[in-house]
C-alpha cells in the first residue's frame, strides 16, 4: 500500500518489502558506469582472491535501492537523508531483502524517520541505517 | 525479568536510535523485554538521564559502556566516575585483562561481547594471544551475529566454563530486543544488575525468531 500524506503514516508501520536486483550483471554494469570497475564488483573469482566471499554490490547502488523502496511506499516523499552503516558486504547473486519501518513521526515538520535494513536470505543484517523523509 | 544488555543510542558514533523511540517501539510492538542497558561505544554517558522515560514507559533504562581491547569489544556494567578515571574509555587499544581487573576492583563487571565475531570478538584472538585471565561472563547471544558467531561463542563459553548473557547490540530502533538476559530478581538500577551478574543468577535468551 502506498501513502500520499503524512496523516496516513503510523508509528511502527512496515514499508512493503523490497527485493533489490543484486545480480552480478547489474552490480558490474553499475560499478563500471560510476567508475568503480574493480574486479571486486565484477567477478566472483577475482573478488575471492581479494579475500571477499564473492563480488559485491556497490554500496551506493544499495543506497539507491533504499530510496527506491521508500518511493515505492510514498511516491511523493522527499528523501532528506539516508544514513547507512555497512556491517558486511552485500554479495552479488545472493538474494537480499530490504525492509523499512517507521520509528518516528514529526507531524509539525512532516518528517518521518524510517529504520532500514538490508538482510540476506539467512536473515543476517548486511546494511542498516535510517532515512529521514518529508511527506506532504 | 528480561533485560536487553547491549544497546546503542545516538550517543554512539554509529548509533541511530533515540532512546525515546526505543521505548515507544518496545511498547508499540509488545517486545517482551522489561528494559535495556545503553552501552555506548568508547565512553560512559554520564550526562544523560532517562528516569522520566523509564517512568513514562514502565521500563528499566540503565547505562553502561562498550570499550575496545586487543581481544575485541567488552561491555562494562557498573561504571563509576572513579572507574572512568582509571583507564581511557576512548582508547581502542586497552588491555582486556586490565579492563577486567580494574573493573572488578571498582565493583563493576566486564563482559566480552560478540566473542565469536572475527576481529572484534574475543575468541578470534585466543589462538594467537592465549586465554585471557579473569573472564567469567561473555555475551553468547548477540542480535547482530552472522554465520556461526553465536554458536562459536556458546561452544567456547561452555568449554571454558563462562556464563553467558544476551543483548541485541541494536543501533537502530527496530533492532532492540532481539536478544536479552533473563534474571530471577527484579533489576531496578545498575547496582541490582551488577549484583545479579556477580551472583550468576541469569540466563541468556534469543528472541530473534519472535521479534
Amino acid at each position: 500500500m502506498s501513502i500520499s500524506s503524512i496523516s496516513e503514516v503510523e508509528f511502527g508501520v512496515d514499508l512493503p518489502v523490497f527485493e533489490p536486483d543484486t545480480s552480478l550483471e547489474t552490480a558490474s554494469k553499475f560499478a563500471t558506469l560510476v567508475g568503480w570497475g574493480g574486479a571486486r564488483f565484477t567477478d566472483h573469482e577475482a573478488a575471492r582472491k581479494e579475500g571477499l566471499p564473492g563480488a559485491m554490490v556497490p554500496g551506493i547502488l544499495s543506497q539507491g535501492y533504499l530510496v527506491a523502496m521508500i518511493h515505492n511506499w510514498a511516491p511523493s516523499a522527499e528523501v532528506k537523508s539516508i544514513d547507512t552503516v555497512f556491517r558486511a558486504a552485500v554479495i552479488a547473486d545472493e538474494k537480499h531483502q530490504i525492509t523499512g519501518v517507521v520509528t518516528d513521526i514529526n507531524e509539525d515538520d512532516k518528517l518521518v524517520e524510517i529504520d532500514i535494513t538490508v538482510a540476506n536470505e539467512k536473515g543476517e543484517t548486511r546494511v542498516f541505517g535510517t532515512a529521514s523523509v518529508q511527506i506532504p | 525479568m528480561l533485560l536487553d544488555l547491549h544497546t546503542h543510542s545516538i550517543k554512539s558514533d554509529d548509533g541511530r536510535a533515540k532512546v525515546e523511540n526505543y521505548c515507544q517501539w518496545i511498547k508499540a510492538k509488545n517486545i517482551p523485554i522489561d528494559g535495556f542497558v545503553l552501552t555506548e561505544h568508547r565512553q560512559f554517558d554520564a550526562e544523560s538521564g532517562y528516569s522520566d522515560l523509564a517512568e513514562k514507559f514502565g521500563l528499566t533504562i540503565l547505562k553502561a559502556s562498550e570499550v575496545e581491547t586487543e581481544y575485541g569489544h567488552v561491555l562494562v556494567y557498573g561504571v563509576t566516575e572513579a572507574l572512568t578515571q582509571a583507564f581511557d574509555f576512548a582508547s581502542i587499544k586497552l588491555s582486556l585483562e586490565m579492563v577486567l581487573e580494574v573493573s572488578e576492583a571498582h565493583g563493576a563487571v566486564a563482559v566480552p561481547c560478540h566473542p565469536g565475531r572475527p576481529r572484534v570478538g574475543m575468541f578470534a584472538h585466543t589462538e594467537e594471544l592465549g586465554i585471557p585471565k579473569g573472564v567469567k561472563i561473555v555475551e553468547i547471544y548477540n542480535g547482530g551475529s552472522r554465520d556461526k558467531e553465536d554458536q562459536i561463542a556458546i561452544d567456547n563459553a561452555q568449554a571454558l566454563g563462562y556464563l553467558g548473557i544476551g543483548g541485541s547490540d541494536s543501533h537502530i530502533v527496530s533492532h532492540i530486543g532481539r536478544c536479552a538476559t533473563r534474571f530471577d530478581e527484579k533489576i531496578e538500577n545498575i547496582d541490582d544488575l551488577v549484583t545479579a551478574l556477580k551472583t550468576g543468577k541469569f540466563e541468556a535468551v534469543t528472541l530473534k525468531e519472535s521479534v
